[in-house]
């Protein structure tokens, strides 16, 4: 029971966010780059959470850097998975030499640590947000290869498999009638736990200032805070709420990915009978 | 006329020490309407045979022979070609019922797919189809049971899942593999008469080690040993007067007959003996049957034995 009050407030929280990133123009009258005023206000009337160093309103960045912080975790993320989803299946149902392959590959691929090389890429090449995040999907999507492959591996052997075969069933039938229902779970979990991994990255490549420094996202706002002075001057309102937007997202992420398996896996279901 | 001719299959797998020779030149015509039943024991290959027939042998299986059915040679057959006829016209009841159905889909879902597979009926029509399927297959409340998932089921109705899902098609042939193993009794019984009477007008190869299973449902039965068919008969004549010895083993050992084991084991499929595959354990073996191989002999026109006791 517990646990589903945990998802519940997950899924709240996470819609909260999503609700605000969408309505981000309804909840406050400035553009999060337009010089509202004074520098380095305190919080107060007409800037609830103050004014940065260039006099922008630190609430506006705060909502709309909902949306470039979120767009681009969920973005890479659901990329990652549809790439490990769909190579885990392919490799898994039809073995032999491409398998091998494609499990050498990841072998060589697997040790490199992700954020790193990111971080070498994208001092390279300075791509855009875009990029970054179609780069992110590719290189996310190895471990999940192999999560999916090794699933698919042990259902292709079960009877059910045998038995869609017995009624006419195409290879891609099977695989995605039969094979992918059945790695779903692990799929859904996989999306939630990296859209989580990928968004905390994307904040951290930012704060390092590698991507576009005019896009406001959290990752910058924390940046801007370090760098301008808002840490040592004590401005704890510059640098906290971002920081707390983060954790929020992060936690939440990870508490409805928990609480998944229960919910995808009707073997696992408690109260279905 | 002969819907389904198997003629000299042979299937072998190879390892790297070994080669199983798990099914050798069997010979076995199945005319339309005819129930046949292929008894043995577990490992003797009747299983094999009968995924040879489905055209479903694993891709490391190295097959001989033609299973002929009606222009199709489905050993050799292109894959899509099969699979057209797979489920639609040759439909199989799966050993083992606990597992051929898929954990995560509703009954109704599994019983609709091999319609919508085969694009018999639209997607809403194929529910209604396997509802009344559901229905004919004696579930109470057929709607309910539609729309739930098979570990809500007991043994015997999944088992009557996998025989709405054979037929949901309305094939001709239908190969059912140990349709009744792991069920009790009452239950068993019950499932043998559904059977019975789905079969009426259909085709069907029965692979069973249980002779009783056979004499109910099938009219003439083949008797496998080692991965040979060693006698063929109608049931009647089979069941009253088994020539083969170990057919008459057989039904020595049935509890009815007082439980008289056949002394020993069947040979390994990967050391078969060189003569007579039953020597070692026929209470009849002469010189002679340890070092000839004996031919599958008739002895009438519907009767053929692998004994060199009846040339």
């Amino acid at each position: 029971m517990s646990r589903k009050i945990i998802l519940w407030v997950s899924v709240a929280v996470l819609c909260a966010y999503i609700a605000i990133a969408l309505c981000a123009p309804l909840l406050t009258p400035y553009s999060p780059t337009e010089i509202t005023g004074a520098a380095l206000q305190s919080p107060g009337a007409g800037h609830p959470l103050g004014t940065n160093d260039l006099g922008q309103d630190i609430f506006s960045q705060l909502v709309y850097g909902a949306r470039i912080t979120l767009l681009f975790g969920f973005c890479s993320a659901l990329l990652a998975v549809l790439i490990s989803t769909s190579v885990g299946i392919v490799i898994g149902y039809y073995g032999g030499l491409l398998d091998e392959i494609v499990s050498r590959a990841i072998d060589i691929f697997m040790p490199i640590p992700m954020f790193p090389l990111l971080i070498v890429l994208t001092a390279f090449f300075s791509p855009g947000v875009l990029q970054i995040s179609l780069l992110m999907g590719i290189l996310g999507s190895i471990y999940g290869i192999r999560i999916i492959r090794a699933q698919v591996l042990s259902i292709a052997q079960t009877n059910f498999v045998e038995g869609a075969r017995a009624i006419g069933a195409s290879d891609f039938h099977i695989m995605s009638r039969h094979i992918l229902p059945n790695v779903m779970p692990v799929v859904m979990m996989k999306f939630v736990s990296s859209s989580q991994r990928m968004l905390v990255m994307g904040v951290g490549l930012s704060f390092i200032g590698l991507w576009d420094t005019t896009t406001v996202d959290w990752g910058t706002m924390i940046q801007n805070s370090y760098t301008s002075g808002g840490m040592a001057l004590g401005l704890w309102w510059w640098l906290l709420p971002p920081g707390i937007a983060v954790i929020g997202i992060s936690l939440a992420l990870a508490l409805i990915g928990y609480s998944f398996e229960e919910k995808f896996n009707p073997r696992v279901g408690v109260n279905r009978i | 006329m002969n819907l389904i001719s198997i003629e000299d299959l042979s299937v072998r797998f190879s390892t790297r020490s070994e080669c199983i020779r798990a099914v050798e030149t069997v010979n076995l015509d199945i005319a339309r309407g005819d129930h046949v039943a292929l008894i043995g024991e577990s490992g003797c290959g009747k299983t094999v045979l009968g995924m040879a027939v489905m055209g479903l042998l694993p891709k490391n299986a190295r097959i001989g022979g033609a299973v002929r059915y009606r222009e199709h040679d489905i050993i050799q057959a292109a894959e899509p070609d099969i699979q057209r006829i797979r489920g639609k016209e040759i439909a199989m009841i799966m050993q083992n019922s606990a597992n051929t159905l898929n954990p995560v889909k509703t009954v109704g879902s599994q019983i609709a797919e091999p319609l919508l597979i085969h694009q018999i009926l639209p997607a809403k029509a194929a529910h209604a189809e396997a509802v009344r399927l559901l229905a004919a297959m004696r579930f109470d409340e057929p709607e309910r049971a539609a729309e739930r998932y098979p570990h809500e089921f007991s043994g015997g109705m999944r088992e009557r899942i996998l025989v709405a899902i054979a037929l949901a098609c309305q094939p001709d042939v239908v190969i059912a593999d140990e349709p009744t193993s792991g069920l009790d009794a009452g239950v068993k019984s019950q499932i043998l008469v559904l059977l019975k009477q789905q079969m009426a007008d259909r085709t069907l190869f029965l692979i069973t080690h249980d002779m009783g299973t056979a004499y109910f449902l099938c009219t003439r039965i083949a008797v496998m040993y080692a991965g040979e068919i060693v006698e063929i008969g109608s049931t009647h004549d089979l069941l009253s007067m088994p020539m083969h010895p170990y057919t008459q083993g057989l039904l020595a050992s049935l509890p009815s007959a007082g439980l008289h084991p056949i002394p020993g084991m069947s040979p390994s499929p990967a050391y078969l003996p060189e003569g007579c595959r039953f020597c070692a354990r026929c209470p009849a073996a002469t010189d002679r049957c340890s070092t000839c191989h004996p031919p599958l002999n008739d002895v009438s026109g519907t009767r053929q034995v692998r004994c060199f006791c009846y040339d």
